[in-house]
C-alpha cells in the first residue's frame, strides 16, 4: 500500500503552490535559451549548472506529484470523537515535570520549534487514539516517561 | 599580560571607525585585569575581600550594624582600632576606573549603533559609582549589536565565604550571526514547555531570555581566569533586574572550541572503550558540547527563585550550576520524544554531560576556584555510579543511557527541592554527603592525570 501523507488544508495549499511554481520555472527554463554543451574541448560549466538545476527541479516536481497523489487531508473529527487524540489535535500534556502544548501533525508538517509535532515521533505515536485524563507511557530505548493528557482541542486547520 | 587572555579574531567585517572603537574597548578590558588580581586570593575562602584573620561570625556581626560590610561592591579592611570597615570598589580603584571610564567614553563617541553607544556611555559612568543597574538594562538591548562588550564587577564565584562580593571581568567580541540564530532556535524550543514547581516555591518569572554567540577578542579578569564558555547576565543576585528586564546570555566560540579540543574530547578518548568511541564522530560530539552550553545558560533562567540565594548562601552556586546541567539533559529528552533531536544526538549529549563533569573534577586541582562546578561533578558521578548508569569494565567505562536518564531524573528531584524550598543546613548536609571527591579519585583520577597536566 502506498504511503499516505497527512496534511492540513494549509499544508496542502503550500505544497500545491510550490508544485505550480516549480512547473512554471521548469517551463521557463526549458523554453528559454539554454547554454551550449560544448565550449572549446571542455563541457561548458554553464551548461552543467543548467542541467544540474533542471535535474533538481525534476526530482522535486516528481516528489511533490507523489505526495499530491497520496495525500489525505486532516479533518476535524465529529463532535463525539473530539475527546480522542487524532491528527490535527492540539493537546495539553503533563510529562517530564513540565506542562506542554502542541499539535499533532503529519511528518511533512512537523515543526517542533512551532509546536507542531509529528505523528511518528515517540510522543505522537503514544498519544494517538488516547483520551483526556489518560496516562500513557512513552517508551524509547533511553527514556520511559509517563505522560498525562489534560486537554484536547481541535481548532480550524 | 597577567589576568588577560587574547584570541585571534577576524575583524574584516568592521569598518575603520568600528575597528578603532573595538580596539579602545579591548584596551579598557585589558585594564580590568589588575583590579581582579587585587581581589583574587585562592588561599582564603573570602579571597582578598575580607581581612584574612576575620571569621565569618565576626563579619556577620559587623554587617548587622554596618550593612556595607556585605555589600557586593566593597572591600573589608580593619581600621587602626581593628574594627571592620567597608571601602567601596570605586574609591579603592578610583584611578584605574577613571582611566577605563575615559576609554569607554571615547569608544562610545565612535559608535553608530545607538544601542551600543548608550550602553557603553552608561557603563563608563556606572563603573565610577558601583551601581550597574542602568547600564545593565541598556546592555540587554545590545543583543543584536555587531560588537559585544561587558566590563565591570558581576560574578561572585571568588567569594566562597559569603558568595556576595562581585569580581571584576571584561570581554570584547564580535557577534556570530549564524551561530546566534542556531542558539536562538534551540533556546526557543526548550522554552516552549512550562516547568511545574514545588508547592511553596517562590518562583521568579523571567520576561525574556536573549542569546548571542560571539567570536571573542579578549577575556580579562575573572573570565580570563575561569575561561567561561558562556555567561549569563545580569547576575542571579540582581534578580529584581532579571524579573523586570530579562537576561542575555553569551556563548564564547573560542573557549568552546578550546575546551572541547583540550579537555572534553581527550577525556572522551580516555574514559570510553574503542568500540564505543567509534560510534560517535568528533563533529557530533562537538555539536553536543555546544548545545549543552546553550541549554545550560538557557536553563539558568528557568530556575530562578526569589529567595534561593538567601536560603542557600554560599551553597547556592553548587546547586545552581549542577541543576542547570541536569535540566539541559531533561530538555534534550523532551526534544527527542518530539523528534526535534535524534536518539543518537541525545546519546552524544549524555556522553558530553559526563565528560564535562569529569573535566571540572580534573581541573579543580589546579584551579581551586572551580570548586562549585567540581562539587557538582562529584555529586553527579555519585548518582551515576550508584544507579549503575556508569560501569567500570576493565580499563574503561560503559554507559547505560536508560539508567543514566533515571539517575539524573532522581538527582533532579533532590536539586529542585533545595533550589525551590530547601534550607541552608539541609543543603550543607547534601553537599557533605554527595560532594566528596573520593569516588573521582578512586575511579577516574589515575586515568585522567594527563588531562589535568595539559
Amino acid at each position: 500500500m502506498p504511503k499516505k501523507f497527512y496534511l492540513t488544508k494549509k499544508g496542502l495549499e503550500k505544497i500545491e503552490k510550490e508544485y505550480q511554481e516549480l512547473k512554471k520555472t521548469r517551463f521557463a527554463k526549458i523554453n528559454g535559451e539554454s547554454p551550449k554543451i560544448w565550449h572549446s574541448e571542455d563541457v561548458n560549466p554553464e551548461y552543467l549548472s543548467f542541467q544540474e538545476d533542471l535535474n533538481f527541479l525534476e526530482s522535486r516536481i516528481a516528489e511533490l506529484e507523489y505526495i499530491l497523489e497520496s495525500v489525505e487531508l486532516i479533518k476535524i473529527p465529529p463532535r463525539g470523537k473530539q475527546n480522542i487524540v487524532d491528527l490535527g489535535a492540539t493537546v495539553l500534556v503533563e510529562f517530564n515535570g513540565e506542562t506542554d502544548e502542541f499539535t499533532i501533525v503529519g511528518t511533512m508538517e512537523a515543526d517542533p520549534p512551532n509546536k507542531k509535532i509529528s505523528e511518528e515521533s515517540p510522543i505522537g505515536q503514544a498519544l494517538l487514539g488516547k483520551k483526556v485524563g489518560e496516562t500513557v507511557v512513552i517508551k524509547t530505548p533511553i527514556i520511559n516517561h509517563s505522560c498525562k493528557i489534560t486537554k484536547i482541542k481541535y481548532n480550524i486547520i | 599580560m597577567k589576568g588577560v587572555k587574547k584570541f585571534k579574531i577576524d575583524t574584516k567585517e568592521l569598518s575603520q571607525k568600528e575597528k578603532v572603537l573595538f580596539n579602545k574597548l579591548i584596551s579598557a578590558a585589558g585594564l580590568i585585569a589588575s583590579l581582579y588580581l587585587k581581589q583574587k586570593n585562592n588561599k582564603y575562602p573570602g579571597a582578598n575581600f575580607y581581612p584574612h584573620d576575620a571569621t565569618k561570625e565576626e563579619i556577620e556581626k559587623a554587617a548587622k550594624t554596618t550593612p556595607a560590610i556585605l555589600s557586593p561592591y566593597t572591600f573589608i579592611e580593619r581600621d587602626k582600632s581593628g574594627k571592620l570597615i567597608a571601602i567601596p570598589y570605586h574609591l579603592k580603584f578610583k584611578k584605574e576606573l577613571k582611566e577605563i571610564s575615559k576609554l569607554l567614553k571615547e569608544a562610545a563617541s565612535l559608535s553608530q549603533d545607538q544601542n551600543l553607544k548608550a550602553y557603553i556611555r552608561s557603563r563608563a559612568e556606572d563603573l565610577l559609582t558601583d551601581n550597574y543597574d542602568r547600564s545593565n538594562v541598556l546592555w540587554l538591548k545590545t543583543e543584536k549589536s555587531k560588537i559585544g562588550c561587558v566590563i565591570g564587577a558581576f560574578d561572585r564565584y571568588l567569594d566562597k565565604l559569603f558568595f556576595k562580593k562581585r569580581a571584576y571581568m571584561a570581554w570584547v567580541g564580535i557577534l556570530d550571526t549564524k551561530q546566534t540564530k542556531e542558539a536562538e532556535k534551540l533556546k526557543s524550543m526548550v522554552l516552549l514547555s512550562e516547568r511545574k514547581y514545588l508547592h511553596g516555591a517562590k518562583k521568579a518569572k523571567i520576561p525574556q531570555i536573549k542569546v548571542r554567540v560571539e567570536n571573542s577578542a579578549i577575556f580579562s579578569g575573572l573570565i580570563a581566569d575561569f575561561m567561561f564558555v558562556g555567561n549569563n547576565l545580569p547576575s542571579s543576585a540582581d534578580l529584581y533586574l532579571i524579573k523586570k528586564y530579562g537576561t542575555l546570555f553569551t556563548i564564547f566560540n573560542p573557549t568552546v572550541k578550546l575546551r572541547f579540543e583540550k579537555k572534553i574530547f581527550p577525556i572522551f578518548k580516555i574514559i570510553f572503550g574503542e568500540k564505543f568511541q567509534k560510534k560517535y564522530s568528533k563533529e557530533e560530539l562537538y555539536l553536543a558540547f555546544l548545545r549543552s552550553i546553550i541549554l545550560h545558560e538557557t536553563c539558568h533562567s528557568l530556575m530562578r527563585y526569589e529567595d534561593a540565594t538567601i536560603r542557600l548562601q554560599e551553597f547556592f552556586p553548587f546547586f545552581d550550576e549542577l541543576y542547570t546541567d541536569i535540566l539541559g539533559v531533561k530538555s534534550c529528552g523532551s526534544l527527542m520524544l518530539k523528534d526535534a533531536l535524534t536518539q543518537k544526538e541525545l546519546e552524544t549529549f549524555l556522553i558530553i554531560y559526563i565528560c564535562r563533569h569529569l573535566h571540572w573534577l580534573v581541573s579543580v586541582a589546579k584551579q581551586p576556584h572551580l570548586i562549585h562546578y567540581a562539587t557538582g561533578g562529584a555529586i553527579s558521578l555519585h548518582f551515576l555510579l550508584e544507579g549503575k548508569a556508569l560501569k567500570k569494565e576493565r580499563d574503561t567505562f560503559q554507559i547505560d543511557f536508560g539508567k543514566l536518564f533515571i539517575s539524573l531524573d532522581q538527582l533532579s528531584h533532590a536539586l529542585e527541592y533545595y533550589m525551590a524550598i530547601g534550607n541552608y543546613v539541609e543543603a550543607k548536609k547534601f553537599i557533605e554527603k554527595y560532594g566528596s571527591f573520593t569516588i573521582f579519585r578512586r575511579y577516574f583520577s589515575p586515568k585522567l592525570i594527563k588531562i589535568s597536566e595539559s
